[in-house]
């Protein structure tokens, strides 16, 4: 089993009566709450969250896209994994965006993963979201009834020109380009691998299963709830024909970690509190256009815009319930790794995705949380599935050839690196 | 009221398969439904006293399968298919009235093609964009939020009726077949509104206003939350033949809150 260590990047200072004030953490949230001078220290300590974990030994650190949102800061995912492409050398890089269809041209997104990819030595794993309704069309205003060809035809040109070492033409519906020719191109060949994040559609596993990408599955409402899920995930892959890697599924699984059992609640119930209640905070009316799901999967599941959609979402549970019903790991190392080596024997995936930093929780009882776990948890379930080949993960370039930031840089009398 | 016939017309290969409804006799009425689809509880059953009225429903509404979406690539070609389903109900000059959606594709089918209309009504058609006076997000509310924006009175018998939809939002698992049904057919109505109205619904009817060359009757609520009145001083400005009537004590959906009203005012430009 390898691990990532997942960050949503939260704003931290939401206020109070949030609920009573505001409709939404998403879309229409007025950004003139958002101070941008406390922002440079959040985005700041954040990222230093994520290159702290691969010091404790985290196989990857990840980052997301979203956007008008604020639990989830890095509309430009990109961005923030180029700063942790110079800053770290180890760890993978899982860019779970770029929501394909909010790029034009879509060779875009091409071009800054093979940046991402070139600059950090091969150390990149490309994420293609078809993205939330709330992001791609209430804030990035794709047509809802066309945005799934939109992005199949995106995912093809994007792959096509990683592919190809001429200059092609690009004929779709929706780009049309005389000159595809993508300069840099990456160093994985042919290709970083691809992870698709999706909510359980069985479009997604056909997808997935079709061009042997991995599916992440990504949910607030924990392991427990996703059993059903996970298994219609894996005897959707059975009746396809692909074969049961584990490798091929990732989950998202948020953590609470302490040093013992009995301070967990009281160190991180308030965090805590702040994700489910304040960050999970959601309009129901700009939660899913028409269109964006095809009518079966509007039949198996809810409809959000009909329905509530706070119904599984963990708003106004207690520590205990969430707790008790999986929504988050909480406890000590070693309750937390029995737990994780349940989901990941439960769901059969080869890749957890940790989520360490939860709501407001800051940066020392997040990161005594990432130590915990790089010592205590990490090592101990390594060796789960670690028999099957994982074809999902970056082919880096050996770290002997990988450039050393700063090796250029003259070191000036008195001015240490 | 005179109860509808329903069936499916059938345009050829490659293209969608569309329920229509008819009933009455007299002059051919061609009406263009809105984002709700066709209800002949209005005034629809008031004009098939005096009119043949036929109500073709797009893919995504009524029994119109919402595959048939996928083949009407974009504004143009459904513009085309209000074309080809009048040839193919062999309907000659016939009068165009559409409400809202409805009322952009009948004002752009007067556009395109003015000497094959007759007369052209539109109710509050949408298509149209003021930044001051922002029309309301048809796709960016809940149902229960949306209808008062929909209705001058929230008590009268349409409004009412449409509440109802409102209990099926229902945060439990409790609905029947029957309310799932309902609620998916709304869905899927709504998405074929999507295709050509997300997400700002200005669609650049206001360029060829000047080119509906034929006489043309204007409807709008007086009392519009939806869309202002004041739109109607766009089409009114622009429009080369048109009369404009603003409706008392009516809201967005003109035809289901004041039913007879339009009618009457529909039937007094038809010259009936």
């Amino acid at each position: 089993m390898k691990f990532t260590w997942f960050h949503l990047m939260p704003y931290r200072w939401l206020p109070a009566d949030f609920r009573e004030r505001y409709h939404s953490v998403w879309v229409d949230l007025p950004n003139g709450i958002y101070d941008p001078e406390k922002g440079h220290d959040l985005y700041n300590e954040y990222l230093d969250m994520l290159e702290y974990a691969e010091q404790c030994g985290f196989d990857a650190i990840a980052v997301n896209e979203h956007h008008q949102n604020a639990y989830g800061m890095m509309p430009s995912p990109n961005i923030m994994a180029a700063t942790l492409a110079r800053r770290t050398s180890k760890a993978m890089l899982l860019v779970l965006g770029n929501s394909i269809v909010c790029y034009n041209p879509p060779t875009r997104i091409a071009e800054e993963f093979a940046m991402l990819d070139v600059i950090s030595g091969g150390r990149l794993i490309a994420g293609f979201p078809v993205g939330t309704s709330m992001d791609i069309n209430y804030c990035a205003g794709q047509n809802p009834a066309t945005v799934r060809e939109k992005y199949r035809e995106g995912h093809d040109l994007i792959v096509k020109a990683w592919r190809t070492r001429e200059p092609f033409a690009f004929n779709g519906k929706y780009t049309k380009l005389r000159y595809v020719n993508l300069w840099p191109r990456p160093i994985q060949q042919p290709h970083p691998p691809v992870w698709i994040p999706g909510l359980g559609s069985i479009e997604t596993w056909d997808f997935c299963a079709e061009h042997d990408y991995n599916y992440s599955y990504l949910s607030f409402s924990g392991y427990k709830r996703a059993q059903n899920m996970m298994r219609g995930y894996w005897e959707r892959r059975a009746a396809l024909g692909a074969d049961d890697n584990p490798h091929s599924a990732a989950f998202f699984q948020q953590v609470c970690i302490s040093e013992t059992d009995s301070q967990c609640e009281k160190e991180w119930w308030p965090h805590v509190d702040y994700f489910f209640n304040k960050c999970l905070h959601l309009y129901p009316g700009t939660s899913e256009a028409p269109g964006y799901r095809s009518e079966a999967s509007l039949r198996a599941g809810i409809v959000a815009q009909f329905g509530n959609t706070t119904q599984n979402m963990g708003i106004d549970k207690t520590w205990k319930q969430l707790v008790n019903e999986g929504y988050i790991l909480a406890g000590s190392p070693e309750t937390v790794r029995q737990q994780i080596e349940e989901l990941g024997k439960t769901l059969r995936v080869g890749h957890v995705l940790l989520g360490c930093q939860i709501g407001s929780a800051p940066a020392e009882l997040v990161n005594r949380a990432t130590k915990l776990a790089g010592d205590q948890i990490l090592p101990k379930l390594r060796h789960l599935y670690s028999d099957y080949e994982d074809r999902w993960w970056p082919k880096a370039l050996p770290a002997a050839r990988r450039a050393k930031a700063g090796a250029h840089i003259p070191v000036s009398a008195g001015a240490p690196r | 009221m005179t109860e509808p016939k329903s069936r499916m017309l059938d345009l050829g290969s490659g293209r969608p398969r569309l329920e229509v409804q008819e009933a009455g006799s007299g002059p051919p009425l061609l009406f263009l439904h809105g984002a709700g689809g066709v209800a002949w509880d209005g005034a629809l059953g008031l004009l098939a006293k005096h009119f043949h009225v036929y109500a073709p429903s797009l893919p995504g509404f009524g029994k119109s399968p919402s595959e048939g979406l996928e083949l009407i690539e974009d504004a143009l070609e459904l513009w085309q298919l209000g074309f080809d389903v009048m040839e193919k109900l062999g309907l000659d000059k016939p009068l165009l009235v559409g409400e809202s959606f409805g009322g952009w594709i009948a004002a752009e089918m007067a556009a395109l093609r003015p000497k094959e209309v007759g007369k052209l009504v539109v109710l509050a058609p949408v298509g149209v964009w003021r930044d001051d006076a922002p029309v309301t997000d048809l796709f960016g509310l809940t149902i229960g939020e949306l209808l008062p924006f929909l209705f001058h009175d929230m008590k009268c018998p349409a409004a009412k009726n449409m509440s109802q939809l409102t209990t099926l939002m229902s945060d439990k698992d409790d609905r029947t077949q029957a309310q799932i049904d309902q609620l998916i057919g709304i869905f899927l109505g709504f998405r074929t509104a999507a295709k050509f109205l997300f997400p700002v619904p200005d669609t650049g009817l206001e360029r060829r206003l000047w080119r509906i060359r034929v006489p043309t009757l204007v409807l709008w609520g007086a009392q519009d939350r939806f869309i202002a009145p004041s739109y109607a001083d766009i089409f009114a400005k622009r429009v080369p033949n048109a009369q404009i009537v603003s409706i008392e004590r009516c809201g967005h959906l003109l035809l289901a809150e004041q039913p007879e009203a339009c009618a009457r005012e529909i039937q007094r430009f038809a010259g009936i």
